[in-house]
């Protein structure tokens, strides 16, 4: 019997004194999420935290079969963590909804739309800058290429594309692409209808 | 006062004891001549009527304890009703659209006139970081390995979750509810369990010595159905079968899909099975040891089972034997929750051309059968099927399907596999309920990257090197000239011949491609 009242205690209480109401306030505020989408998230944020450390680590997310296949799986990964914050290696929910809002759809009728359409670049731009300095270099894009189609393709092939590929970006002939020449080279990219995501109320 | 609840406490117990065993004298008359009362049946509904009157409960108080302003303001123009949740897959957070547009593109859905390779890489990066989001925030594979979300509560406190708000009222019915399963049920129950082990047991030894084979055969089935029959019992399954007259009767290989240690209990209820398995050590060994006594059944050394060809040819004795009992297999190697079928291992369709496919959906509202092996061990999850209202189950017997001409025995498995979803209602997926514990392969990762790979060569030029400095000069050829180049191409030239072929014909061409393709000169 005291095992059974241990355990619905724990049930009840457990997960709620986690994320108290003020938590789901203030995160709402902050991201633009309601109510039920934030609980909703926080329940997918314990399923993926399989050792109930209270934070997810890179491996909790690669756990995901579908994101191990896509082949820009450990990029996106790496700039889930490197958005959230100082510390790169845990992401705790708060950060966990915050990345998560750069997803949410652009409110036309809102004022900042520069801004989150910026976040969004700036996501794209994460997946290519593999050392973060701000530059994407012919070597970089040459590394995610080869994560997306693999052994398929020839040296001088990846060669050939990533020379294309930066050349038609690089405005100032430097040989790399600054994150200015890659918002500019996606200007005509319906950039607000690819990196959002619909969620449900 | 004392004495006075000495004597209620004695009557209770005078009341209490012959009516637990009242109850097991008349569940196994029932079990043995395999009747049914229809009680359980009438005492689920009688529950579902009473969590659906619940869940109305739950409904109201949310709007009063609500004090964020916008919120209000945002819950006042919807009626109550609408929040009530009518399905698991209202549970959904988001809609994946990113995710199917990758599916279209991998497939080879969307076949248009080629472009170029940058934008083309461009857009599918972000459709792949879309895609990728969306997986992080909900995927089709790892839900599949923790139990469904129930649309509304059932009262028990294993499904309860924290966004749920519980009024009084509720509370009183779950104490009800709890006295109910733990002082009445349970009992009865747990009873009934030993009952049933120990006439599967004794009956099966003492069947064992039985020299007469179609006797023993007899005797085995009658034991061996009111044995699993008590045991659904005292689990309180409800079990309805369909389609009876596909049964398999003599010899072949039943396959299933798998929720539960329980399914094959299950499924003996109604036919006996002859059962695969690794031979384990205590009770369960016990168990093997006499059930092997009265009939042929396959246990598997722990050595044994690695081998597989081993394993396929003991089972194929056994099904070219006619006189033994069907196998029942369940492919899919692990338990899977039920609301999906997952890849079948391709090794018991290759022993057999001719398949029994049974379909098995549980009906979670009462209690939810699957058996989270990561999270619960064995003993905890008998406990937790004894103190749940009841086990629903639906069974459907397939007819046969044999495999056809050409057809290898993957293929063979996805389409069985198929049938059993579409009978079920379960989602068909091909991801391997092998990754509850295991990482995704390196094989199906080089799949991933060959499927995109083909898109590119479908969508761009980038395999052929046809660059724009090469459109431009056959777009300034002369009419003449063009006329005896179409001449010499042929409608049935792939990329390839066709360079080969413009080429020979225009040296400034020929020129470019070899400079371009370095390691493929064109001869």
């Amino acid at each position: 019997m005291l095992n059974i009242s241990y355990n619905v205690v724990r049930m009840g209480n457990s997960s709620s004194l986690m994320l108290r109401d003020e938590e789901i306030e203030e995160i709402s505020r902050e991201t633009e999420f309601n109510r039920n989408q934030i609980v909703r998230l926080y329940s997918r944020f314990l399923s993926l935290d399989k050792k109930g450390q209270g934070f997810l680590e890179r491996e909790d997310l690669m756990n995901v079969p579908e994101l191990a296949v896509n082949p820009l799986g450990d990029r996106i990964v790496d700039a889930f963590f490197t958005l959230a914050g100082k510390d790169d290696k845990h992401l705790n929910f708060r950060q966990f909804v915050q990345v998560l809002a750069y997803f949410q759809p652009i409110d036309k009728s809102k004022k900042n739309q520069l801004n989150d359409r910026s976040k969004k670049l700036k996501f794209a731009f994460m997946m290519y800058d593999l050392n973060r300095n701000g530059y994407i270099t012919r070597e970089e894009f040459k590394v995610i290429l080869n994560s997306m189609v693999g052994a398929n393709i020839t040296a001088d092939q990846l060669d050939k594309i990533a020379d294309r590929t930066i050349e038609e970006a690089d405005a100032d002939q430097d040989g790399k692409i600054s994150f200015d020449e890659f918002c500019k080279a996606m200007e005509k990219t319906d950039i607000e209808d690819k990196m959002s995501i619909r969620f449900l109320n | 006062a004392a004495m006075i609840i000495h004597f209620v406490a004695g009557l209770a117990s005078l009341l209490y004891l012959p009516f637990i065993f009242t109850i097991v004298l008349l569940v196994i008359f029932l079990s043995a001549t395999g009747l049914t009362l229809g009680i359980r049946q009438r005492v689920a509904d009688l529950l579902i009527l009473i969590f659906e009157w619940g869940s109305n409960v739950t409904e109201e108080p949310e709007e009063p304890t609500k004090d964020e302003q916008t919120q209000k303001e945002e819950e006042e123009p919807k009626p109550a009703t609408i929040k009530k949740r009518h399905s698991s897959s209202d549970l959904r957070i988001i809609k994946r659209e990113h995710s199917d547009v990758i599916e279209n593109k991998l497939q080879g859905q969307d076949v248009l006139k080629k472009k170029s390779t940058v934008s083309v890489l461009v857009d599918d990066t972000l459709d792949f970081i879309s895609a990728g989001i969306e997986s992080i925030i909900e995927d089709n594979v790892t839900s599949r390995f923790s139990a469904e979300q129930l649309p509304s509560w059932n009262l028990l406190s294993r499904t309860k979750y924290d966004f749920q708000h519980i009024s009084p009222k509720l509370t009183i019915l779950w104490i009800l509810g709890f006295c109910f399963r733990y002082l009445i049920l349970v009992p009865i129950r747990v009873c009934l369990f030993v009952v049933g082990m120990a006439s599967m047991c004794l009956i099966a030894s003492a069947v064992g010595h039985v020299p007469n084979k179609s006797i023993k055969k007899w005797l085995n089935r009658r034991a061996m159905l009111m044995s699993m029959r008590i045991f659904s019992r005292s689990f309180s399954s409800i079990v309805r079968f369909h389609d009876r007259q596909n049964r398999a009767n003599q010899g072949g290989i039943c396959v299933a899909n798998h929720t539960s240690p329980m399914d094959v209990m299950i499924l003996s209820c109604d036919n006996c099975y002859a059962m695969v398995g690794q031979k384990q050590g205590g009770i369960l060994g016990f168990i093997q040891t006499s059930l092997s006594k009265a009939e042929h059944h396959i246990w598997f050394e722990r050595s044994e089972a690695n081998d597989r060809k081993a394993v396929s040819n003991r089972m194929r004795e056994h099904v070219d034997d006619p006189s033994k009992l069907p196998i029942i297999i369940f492919p899919e190697g692990t338990c899977i929750n039920n609301t999906s079928v997952m890849m079948f291992k391709k090794g018991s369709f290759e022993i057999s051309a001719t398949i029994y496919p049974i379909a098995m959906k549980y009906d979670s509202r009462l209690g939810d059968a699957f058996w989270n092996s990561t999270k619960q061990s064995y003993g905890e999850y008998m406990w937790m099927m004894m103190t749940s209202w009841a086990i629903t189950c639906d069974v459907w017997y397939l007819p046969p399907m044999t495999r056809l001409e050409g057809e290898d025995s993957i293929a063979f498995a996805r389409r069985v596999k198929k049938a059993i979803a579409k009978a079920g209602g379960l989602v068909d997926l091909e991801w391997d309920g092998a990754l509850k514990r295991e990482k995704v392969s390196a094989k199906l990762i080089a799949l991933q990257q060959k499927l995109y790979f083909e898109r590119l060569s479908r969508r761009t030029s980038m395999c052929n090197d046809v660059t724009d400095e090469d459109m431009d000069i056959l777009k300034n050829m002369s009419e003449e000239d063009r006329n005896q180049l179409l001449k010499q191409l042929d409608e049935s030239d792939d990329v390839d011949a066709v360079i080969r072929k413009v080429s020979s014909f225009i040296p400034e061409v020929a020129q470019l491609v070899t400079e371009g393709n370095q390691t493929e000169p064109v001869n």
